[in-house]
């Protein structure tokens, strides 16, 4: 069979558009982030409704989406945040396989909902790899995975004629929810918290702050009670992991967060909550809810 | 005994005696090594620290019970660990104050001049405790107590990548510009990743390293080696 590629050219890049897959597990020995797409759950279906495997990489696209050219023919789909995308000037419909076609432009505009697009393409992604996973870091992004952030100009080659048969082309759109719980379990440091301490993390309404990104989300609210004894010999973190900083200030650590720390962590979000947290950006309200470990195995 | 706790919903934190200390270090980076080795398949990755080690699982391959069940007999073994041997690493450094950006403030912090910064500096043999912060920046210690300091009040937005450093009782290097409140006493000609290699970083957790000073010329030579890929990196094997 002869070999088919599409290209994106991307005229705009955005305001932080990356590859990302599953992320890159097995190298945080040695500081590495496992990155990976911080929304899974949309990153999946983006790749099922056009028929790829979920291994396979696609675009995260933050707030202001790109300008992208397709060269070629081929199918995408886009899932997560709704950033009112279009394709030749004709609103696009999301969660669903969309036919794209030489020459055809694709644009992002004003974000409705949610924080986080995903950019899925039909076919096998010409991307090389870091440490087994095509992933952008934040950190030092440039130097490691320079291939995975999206510029002014970049052009992303997909091997068309490498595709699995596709199985589905539609999904149900669960539209982000307001003032979402987060669900937590108790951190390593939790009971190094005081009665009041705990009441007053779990009574707050917290708001994501402006400087917010991929490593992690810093929350308005401080606890005003907080005050550590002393600061912690460095140690693990993990995606999800809140800790406080000697100020009261909670920072919730993403995919792309430092692999160690020494601020107290007093809960983890669970995992399957980090889609939810995924798509909240600045200016939006969240609260903690306490989960019990009963409940995962 | 150590302590075993979960960590999140697929994960688990062993913590040790809270010290930063050889043996401690030693125990945590034989236990990772030890799990991974029995239990790869079921584990997604490990981080070593100081006096902890997280572990983060695969729910679908194993559970918070049968994991704790394996740590905890690894803690037990009676036998006493074989003696290990670690890599000792040779790392050129420049004290310049080119590169030493902090050099007379910690001087003038200390009372000390440059050279008995530099003898001191590079008297000890560190060990790598661990890597964390950044990909690659690694956490090496314990420095000579003379040189023990405070961070900087007013951190550093963008300190150069290659930077030496030392904070507290600890000496450092920085892999990549980062913002960083550590006192820049030189840098190392020697890249601590390179992403392309088979092996991208140069030093891992129990490695021993031993600072060479060297002037500003041998540094852009070494540099020069390093680029054109003739520098022959001094690595012995010791206890």
């Amino acid at each position: 069979m002869a070999s088919s590629h599409l290209a994106l050219y991307f005229a705009k890049p955005g305001l932080f558009t990356t590859i990302q897959d599953k992320g890159r597990f097995g190298f945080q020995a040695f500081g590495v982030p496992t990155s990976g797409a911080l929304d899974q759950a949309a990153a999946d279906l983006a790749n099922q409704l056009v028929g790829n495997g979920l291994d396979q990489p696609l675009l995260e696209v933050t707030l202001m989406g790109p300008k992208i050219q397709f060269q070629g023919n081929g199918m995408i789909a886009i899932t997560g945040a709704d950033l009112s995308a279009t394709l030749n000037g004709d609103r696009l419909a999301v969660n669903q396989g969309i036919e794209v076609a030489d020459g055809d432009i694709l644009q992002f505009g004003r974000p409705v909902s949610g924080c986080r697009a995903y950019l899925s393409v039909r076919g096998k992604w010409i991307i090389p790899t870091w440490l087994s996973s095509r992933s952008a870091i934040t950190q030092n992004g440039k130097h490691l995975t320079p291939a995975s952030i999206v510029q002014k100009g970049t052009t992303i080659r997909i091997d068309t004629s490498l595709v699995d048969p596709l199985r589905s082309s539609s999904a149900a759109i669960h539209p982000p929810e307001t003032d979402p719980g987060i669900r937590v379990l108790p951190g390593p440091e939790f009971d190094r918290f005081s009665r009041f301490s705990i009441g007053e993390f779990f009574s707050r309404l917290y708001r994501i702050s402006p400087d917010s990104n991929r490593m992690g989300y810093r929350l308005q609210e401080r606890l005003s009670s907080f005050s550590p004894e002393e600061e912690l010999i460095s140690s693990g973190i993990i995606p999800g992991t809140i800790q406080i900083t000697s100020s009261g200030q909670p920072i919730i650590l993403l995919a792309d967060a430092q692999t160690t720390g020494g601020y107290y962590r007093i809960a983890n979000v669970v995992s399957q909550d980090l889609d939810i947290l995924a798509q909240l950006k600045p200016g939006d309200t969240l609260r903690f809810s306490l989960t019990s470990f009963e409940e995962f195995s | 005994m150590p302590e075993i706790i979960r960590f999140g919903d697929r994960g688990i934190l062993v913590n040790f005696e809270q010290k930063i200390e050889a043996e401690i270090n030693e125990q945590v980076i034989r236990l990772s090594e030890d799990l991974l080795h029995q239990h790869g398949d079921s584990l997604l990755y490990t981080i070593p620290a100081y006096c902890s080690l997280t572990i983060q699982y695969d729910p679908k391959r194993t559970n918070f019970k049968a994991l704790s069940g394996s740590i905890t007999s690894l803690l037990n073994r009676t036998t006493s660990p074989a003696t290990s041997s670690h890599r000792k690493i040779e790392v050129p450094v420049c004290y310049d104050t080119t590169f030493g950006l902090d050099m007379v403030e910690v001087c003038a912090n200390k009372g000390i001049n440059s050279a008995t910064l530099i003898t001191e500096h590079t008297k000890p043999t560190y060990r790598v405790y661990m890597l964390g912060f950044l990909p690659g920046f690694v956490y090496m210690g314990k420095l000579s107590q003379s040189l023990w300091c405070t961070r900087r009040r007013d951190p550093r937005l963008l300190v150069p990548p290659q930077s030496v450093a030392i904070a507290g009782a600890q000496t450092g290097i920085y892999p990549s510009e980062a913002p960083g409140g550590w006192n820049i006493i030189g840098r190392t000609p020697l890249p601590l990743i390179q992403p392309d290699a088979e092996e991208p970083f140069l030093f891992k957790a129990g490695d021993l390293v031993n600072f060479k000073a060297i002037s500003l010329q041998e540094y852009h030579e070494i540099e020069e080696q390093v680029k054109t890929g003739i520098y022959n990196l001094k690595v012995s094997y010791g206890f």
